[in-house]
């Protein structure tokens, strides 16, 4: 029964639609896709902190700790699970040529900040870059690699776009 | 880091939002979220239910007329950083936005949330108060207009009665002599700062005619600096005299970064470097 601890929502998630499913008041998004078997959505601070958890709602990044389950009814969400197209894919394969991981845990929220800056189609120099990705932390690269990484993701992406 | 049992209501209008918050004066509004639910996560607040009003299209608008920009309630900061009107006749403030947290929270987070919230370290509440803004509250008993420097009393205290809610903040429209001068001294990209400053100049004949200086992240709420504005008005910049003065108008409550001697520090120098900034 839906009463206001207990909300009725339907949205799309990776292409997936879900209908009129029952979401907790009090679950935040991020516990919420994971109990839906997409572990790939990283939990680390859960105070909008560190940026592991960062998902795509109506083609924007934002934190997945941050949102409840029940704010996205509607919305048209996309999660590491769902970054396969031929764009996303080949930005996997930068990351993996670059070293720009090592444990992993970053690399989701860190994929899905990438997405967001190419989907912006300009430009960035590395010290944009750095900002672009101030949001989220990674323990391990000390992020150079990462920069690296993204650098050349949006250099064959404009090209790409130039070449028409 | 899971938040406290609550629950959750979508309102629809304006209207229906207040009805609901006088009906329940634990409940509390949502907007963005960005502040309110780290602060649920971490149990630092318990309300009974959150109104979610980020769905209301009234509070989505910005716009121009003859004396003011208006900026709705739950417009985000991203969408305000993307905005014409901002970028040609309020472009300070897309300096201001770059600093508050990182692209995934600007997504979500709203400038009435910011400036309703009264975060004493956030830069909005800051920005409202030098800019003379004019806050929009309406209630059960109609529309009212406070201005902000009226707006903040004490920590995360603010004039927002009960049932009232936050709908849209109006800013000055700046005259051709008024200047909007920005600086914050900070630990890490996107995180609150030590010591923050917003300036409202006028200038006449190439000199400072008048100056509204306000610090953010130095006390409970935001901080005008009046009579370090006068003498700097008479006598320009000196370090200690300066310093000096500041220490007589600022809490300087010390935090976790800094202590009170630092933020004095930090005050005085960001006084120099806006000034620096002013290229008069």
């Amino acid at each position: 029964m839906q009463d206001n601890k207990n909300i009725k929502i339907s949205f799309t998630v990776n292409n997936e639609i879900f209908d009129n499913v029952m979401v907790s008041s009090r679950q935040h998004l991020g516990d919420y896709l994971r109990s839906l078997g997409l572990t790939g959505t990283h939990l680390g601070c859960e105070q909008g902190a560190c940026g592991a958890c960062t998902v795509e709602v109506d083609g924007k990044a934002v934190r997945s700790c941050l949102i409840l389950s029940s704010q996205v009814n509607g919305s048209v969400i996309r999660t590491i699970e769902g970054l396969d197209d031929p764009l996303m894919e080949k930005v996997k394969e930068t990351f993996l040529k670059h070293n720009a991981l090592q444990c992993g845990f970053c690399s989701p929220g860190m994929l899905i900040t990438t997405k967001e800056i190419l989907n912006q189609k300009k430009h960035f120099n590395r010290e944009e870059i750095r900002s672009e990705i101030s949001g989220n932390y990674c323990r391990c690269t000390g992020y150079q690699s990462i920069v690296d990484a993204i650098e050349e993701s949006i250099t064959t992406n404009m090209k790409e776009i130039n070449n028409g | 880091m899971k938040s406290p049992d609550f629950g959750y209501y979508e309102a629809s209008s304006i209207e229906d939002a207040i009805k609901f918050k006088s009906a329940d004066d634990e409940s509390v509004f949502l907007a963005g979220g960005q502040s309110l639910i780290p602060a649920l996560n971490m149990r630092l607040s318990t309300p009974s239910c959150l109104i979610d009003i980020s769905k209301i299209n009234e509070l989505k608008n910005i716009s121009i007329d003859d004396h003011f920009i208006s900026i709705g309630a739950s417009v985000t900061h991203s969408e305000v950083l993307q905005n014409k009107i901002i970028l040609e006749y309020l472009p300070t403030l897309t300096n201001v936005l770059k600093m508050v947290a990182h692209p995934a929270i600007r997504n979500k987070g709203t400038h009435g949330g910011s400036i309703a919230y009264g975060d004493p370290a956030a830069e909005l509440p800051a920005f409202a108060v030098a800019l003379n803004a004019e806050i929009t509250l309406v209630g059960l008993k109609g529309t009212r207009t406070v201005s902000a420097n009226d707006f903040y009393y004490g920590l995360f205290e603010t004039e927002i009665k009960d049932d009232e809610i936050l709908t849209n903040i109006k800013y000055p429209l700046l005259k051709s002599n008024q200047k909007i001068i920005f600086d914050e001294i900070y630990r890490r990209h996107g995180d609150y700062a030590m010591a923050g400053l917003i300036a409202n100049i006028e200038i006449l004949h190439s000199k400072i005619d008048n100056l509204k200086l306000v610090f953010f992240a130095t006390g409970i709420k935001p901080e005008v600096a009046i009579k370090t504005s006068n003498f700097i008005i008479k006598d320009g910049y000196n370090y200690s005299k300066i310093k000096d003065i500041l220490k007589t108008e600022l809490d300087l409550d010390a935090d976790l970064n800094s202590s009170s001697e630092m933020k004095l520090h930090l005050a005085t120098i960001l006084t120099k470097r806006i000034l620096k900034l002013l290229e008069i």
